[in-house]
């Protein structure tokens, strides 16, 4: 497994303590899962993606992503109406490996209250949670 | 919670970055850094390695060893004892029929048998052990699981890595699963098994001491072994339906206890021979077996006996079923899933044994599942996948062990396409739909793939698809298959006149002084042909009696088998009769054919050894510089242990006389009376002074083909040397009986009378025909061991004395390389050498030059011919252009009659056509 400072944590996204991220691009917010969270799970072979048109309040769960050998629930970061999914996942899980945060995304939403992202961790606060749970 | 132990490699997995879990009391490697789906592949692909140190392993040796194994474990020990594949699979049964581990029993050198059980379960194993040891006298157990290491190399690349660092390649095992072999390698001793539990064909598995075993696993992977960890075993195991204790044996998920048979590899794990005895849970298994026999035919009477199953099935809907899932079928709960995950495999080409894998890879959810035992294939299912209903199926397998050197995986509903040449389509699984079988509506034609039923209105297309391939054949192919020969024109013409598709039905009668009784009408003609065809054969094979009307040679055998059993029982016509108790042949692996092995038209005739609970056939042992090579010595010392009944000599990779006058002298010698035959299929044309003459020197009875280096139509023959006086005559009348009424009623009369010219033709040619052939194999395998090919036989007799020649060709490419050379019109055909774990994985080509012997073609000939097979298979060139010239001027054939003395009564032949 990658050490913390092998992770990739770009700064233009926010990140949950679930190992979610969130980006916002105008007015949508895209979403996914973190290096650490891939790395964890290992080769990611199948993903759930959310439902275009569903919406969720922040936290709900909203997919799932699964390895071989165990399933991760994917929470959502911000509220809001899921716009988009990345349907290359079905084929090729593997994304979420690859590229976690570029062709490996999860979907996009239409947050409900845009203010919500603020309330997550900036990359600096991030790994600094991460090394928390290194120790 | 104790510390979890670690093997001798803990470091090594550490330095390559494993992720390390805890599993059965051990720090174990899950995965490397490239993942279980890279492992998965890469094992499929190429070689895993993995380290299962981890495993328990007990050394039990002693006089009483044999009798305590044979009572504490399920199968039966004494098979492998007496075996040349010494492993076995095995279940440690409870008395109540469940398992208390499943494990693999190995015999690596006499009087010690090692097991190898499930770390979690070494202590419960070793306690259940010493129990149960205390009650047999001369028992000497040993925990060796912290001396030794252990490793699963594992895969089609797994062979290559094992040969390339065995100091002696000899000393590895015989290319059979389960077979086992002691090798040395970097100087370590290093005890080698053909087993594994991937569903790899090629797998080895491989014990060596503790001190050894981090330099070994270097020196792997430095010859390219990839490390593997526990979840690519898990699915590598899952994908090939093999069972893992604690999800398919044990206990189930309410602490009930599985019964053994609920697996259906029990079936290969447990022995209920009676040579066996009792052993721990013998009357419960008794009860599963009579339960699974039923459930496997469809009753469900005795259900309650055993009533969930284990099955395959692959998931049709979107999810991942894992162990613990409900299944549902019609809405009603049948089971729970009892493994599954997504595992990736790699499509192979539709394309037959030249397919190969695609480069990239795919996903797939499957399972094992514990349902109802009257659930059945192809039976539609729902998963509760955490609450969600996922569609599922149940399939009969996941993934094929039987061509190797891959595994193949087996898709649900992968729909083979519509190819031109290669295998027809059948019934394929899941597809949806039944494919049109079309075998007769497609066919290969002119070196072209082509469909009669497109060339025009049928009949005419088929009138010139036919011509289109006998010119094709006939003129422009070198014909080397060498159980093909082309007949003689006036061979082909007879056999198409009358009394071709009648009927000659007879029968000798006692009530007659023996007489031959015929059935039928009109059949003085066919009845004076066959009486000089019998008497064209005596003089031919020097012998007093003939059949001729068996109608092929596998026929002949399966008449010569059934003839024996017949005569066996003589006295007792009432009980059910015995089968042959003993039968000695050649290995099929080592050229021995399948008209000779239980496999094939022995199968009903040989008894079950009580011992082994196989064939009690015997394998003629062979030279270890020459594999096609009997033995004699070694074989003498085989035929006093096994005293078979029969002893068949003859093989359809044939490059060396049968020793038969030396076994001859021995049998006589110590008073053995064993029926001496030969199967002379490949050889019949051959018999006289420049091969051999096996009457004279000393069978009972020969069988063939009429039609491979003998001159004939596609037809059998059984001949014998028994006199009407002696006593063994009665096993000739019970040949007569079996061939009529027993194998035939109509014998395809008009290929009777054809024959009965070849066989003209035979005894009047046959001086300087079998010279030829003799004299031009040696030639043409001289120039293509000259040529840089690697022939197979002893070089000091020109590597052959038949008409055969073989080639090795690397491992496995047989089938591409005859592929080849009938892209540029050269037909052979692939053949699994004695290396070789079976035809798929052909390293062999196989050529005969009788045929084109008979076509004019001389040593020279074949000296350009093996350079143009150079050109093609070594220089990778495709001189079909050439080829065709060389065969241009070989289109008439010799050894047959042509004056013009019959070409009035040929016309007229021709015009009843």
């Amino acid at each position: 497994m990658k050490e913390i400072s092998e992770l990739v944590t770009p700064s233009d996204v926010r990140y949950t303590r679930d190992h979610e991220w969130a980006k916002v691009e105008g007015d949508i917010i895209r979403i996914g899962v973190t290096d650490y969270a891939q790395d964890q799970l290992g080769d990611v072979v199948f993903v759930e993606v959310p439902k275009v048109g569903k919406k969720y309040g922040k936290g709900e769960e909203c997919g799932s992503l699964e390895s071989v050998k165990a399933v991760g629930e994917v929470y959502i970061p911000v509220g809001g109406e899921i716009t988009r999914v990345n349907t290359s996942l079905e084929d090729s899980p593997d994304l979420v490996n690859s590229a976690p945060y570029t062709d490996g995304w999860m979907a996009e939403l239409k947050p409900s209250d845009p203010s919500e992202i603020e309330g997550l961790m900036t990359c600096e606060e991030y790994i600094e949670m991460l090394k928390g749970l290194k120790e | 919670m104790e510390k979890p132990e670690r093997t001798v490699l803990y470091d090594r997995h550490k330095e390559l970055g494993a992720r390390m879990v805890e599993f059965g009391g051990w720090e174990m490697p899950i995965e490397y850094p490239s993942g279980v789906v890279n492992e998965h592949l890469n094992v499929r692909s190429g070689a895993g390695i993995f380290d299962v140190s981890h495993m328990g392993r007990f050394v039990i040796r002693g006089g009483g060893a044999l009798r305590f194994v044979q009572h504490v474990l399920s199968n039966n020990a004494e098979a492998i004892d007496l075996a040349p594949t010494a492993a076995q699979y095995t279940l440690i049964s409870s008395e109540t029929g469940g398992a208390i581990d499943d494990a693999f029993l190995y015999r690596f050198v006499e009087g010690e048998y090692l097991l190898v059980v499930n770390a979690a379960n070494r202590k419960k194993d070793w306690d259940h052990l010493q129990l149960h040891a205390g009650s047999f006298g001369g028992v000497e157990l040993a925990d060796l699981t912290y001396d030794m290491a252990m490793f699963a190399l594992q895969g089609p690349g797994s062979r290559r890595i094992i040969e390339t660092v065995a100091e002696d390649p000899a000393s590895l095992p015989e290319p059979y699963r389960n077979a086992v072999g002691i090798s040395s390698i970097a100087d370590a001793r290093v005890m080698i098994a053909r087993t594994g539990y991937t569903g790899e064909p090629l797998g080895f598995e491989l014990f060596v001491s503790r001190k050894d075993a981090p330099g070994l696993w270097d020196l792997f992977l430095e010859k390219g072994a990839v490390p593997a960890g526990l979840a690519a075993r898990d699915t590598l195991r899952l994908e090939s339906f093999l069972p893992l204790y604690g999800h398919e044996f044990g206990m189930d998920p309410e602490g009930r206890e599985i019964p053994c048979f609920a697996f259906p590899i029990a079936k290969w794990a447990v022995s209920l021979s009676p040579l066996k005895g009792d052993f721990v849970g013998r009357a419960a298994l008794e009860k599963q077996f009579a339960a699974y026999s039923k459930i496997i035919a469809r009753d469900y009477s005795s259900i309650s006996d055993l009533p969930r199953m284990f099955k395959c099935v692959a998931v049709t809907g979107r999810g991942i079923a894992r162990a613990g899932a409900e299944v549902f079928k019609d809405g009603k709960p049948v089971g729970y899933i009892s493994s599954g995950t997504m595992v990736p495999y790699r499509e192979f080409e539709d394309k037959g044994l030249v397919s190969r894998q695609r480069g990239d890879h795919k996903l797939r959810a499957i399972c094992t599942a514990f349902l109802d035992s009257d659930v059945i294939e192809e039976d539609k299912l729902v998963v509760d996948v955490r609450g969600k209903p996922v569609e599922a199926v149940v399939v009969e397998y996941h993934l094929r062990s039987d061509a190797p050197p891959y595994a193949h995986p087996i898709v649900y509903g992968h729909e083979i396409p519509e190819l031109p040449f290669f295998c027809p389509r059948r019934f394929c699984k899941g597809a949806g739909k039944q494919a049109d079988p079309g075998p007769a509506a497609e066919g290969r034609v002119g070196g072209r793939a082509g469909h009669i039923d497109r060339g025009g209105a049928p009949p005419a297309a088929l009138l010139r698809k036919a011509v289109e391939n006998t010119r094709w054949r006939q003129y422009e192919c070198i014909n080397l298959i060498p159980s093909e020969m082309t007949p003689s024109p006036m061979v082909r013409l007879l056999s198409i006149m009358d009394p071709a598709f009648r009927y000659a039905e007879h029968k000798g009668a006692k009530a007659f002084y023996d007489s031959e009784i015929f059935y039928y009408q009109g059949t003085d003609f066919i009845a004076e042909v066959e009486w000089l065809l019998e008497e064209e054969f005596r003089k031919y094979l020097g012998c007093v009696e003939a059949e001729t009307r068996v109608i092929s040679g596998q026929m002949a055998n399966m008449t010569v088998f059934s003839a024996m059993v017949d005569y066996i029982n003589r006295a007792d016509r009432r009980s059910e009769p015995r089968r042959i108790r003993s039968v000695m042949n050649n290995h099929i692996g080592r050229g021995g054919h399948l008209s000779a092995q239980p496999m094939g038209a022995l199968r009903d005739f040989v008894a079950r050894d009580p011992h082994t609970e196989r064939p009690a056939v015997a394998n003629f042992p062979v030279m270890s510089e020459n594999p096609y090579k009997i033995d004699v010595s070694a074989a003498f010392e085989l035929i006093d242990s096994c005293r078979p009944e029969l002893i068949i000599f003859g093989k359809s990779m044939v490059l060396h006389r049968e020793p038969i006058a030396e076994i001859r002298k021995y049998l006589d010698e110590a008073g053995i009376e064993a029926v001496l035959m030969y199967d002379a299929a490949h050889v019949l044309g051959l018999i006289g002074p420049y091969f051999q003459r096996p009457f004279a020197e000393g069978v009972d009875l020969v069988t063939g083909s009429t039609h491979k280096t003998f001159f004939g139509t596609q037809r059998g023959i059984i001949a014998s040397r028994y006199e009407q006086s002696e006593k063994r005559y009665e096993l000739w009348e019970a040949v007569r009986r079996r061939a009529f009424p027993g194998a035939v009623s109509n014998h395809h009369l008009g290929t009777l009378v054809g024959l009965l010219m070849a066989a003209y033709e035979m005894n009047f040619f046959k001086d300087e025909y079998q010279r030829k052939v003799i004299a031009n194999a040696k030639a043409f395998a001289r120039a293509l061991k000259d040529f840089g090919f690697d022939v197979a036989g002893d070089p000091g007799i020109g590597f052959t004395e038949t008409h055969q020649v073989v080639l090795n060709v690397g491992y496995a490419r047989g089938p591409e390389v005859a592929q080849r050379l009938e892209a540029n019109n050269i037909i052979c055909n692939y053949q699994a050498t004695p290396a070789d774990e079976g035809f798929t994985a052909a390293s062999g080509i196989r050529m005969g030059v009788a045929e084109m012997t008979r076509f004019g073609m001389e040593e020279k000939d074949f000296h350009s011919l093996a350079s143009l097979m150079k050109e093609i298979v070594i220089d990778g060139a495709n001189p079909l252009d050439k080829v065709k010239s060389l065969r241009e001027p070989f289109r008439e054939l010799h050894f047959c009659f042509t004056d013009n003395e019959y070409a009035d009564l040929m016309e007229s032949l021709r015009k009843l056509v």
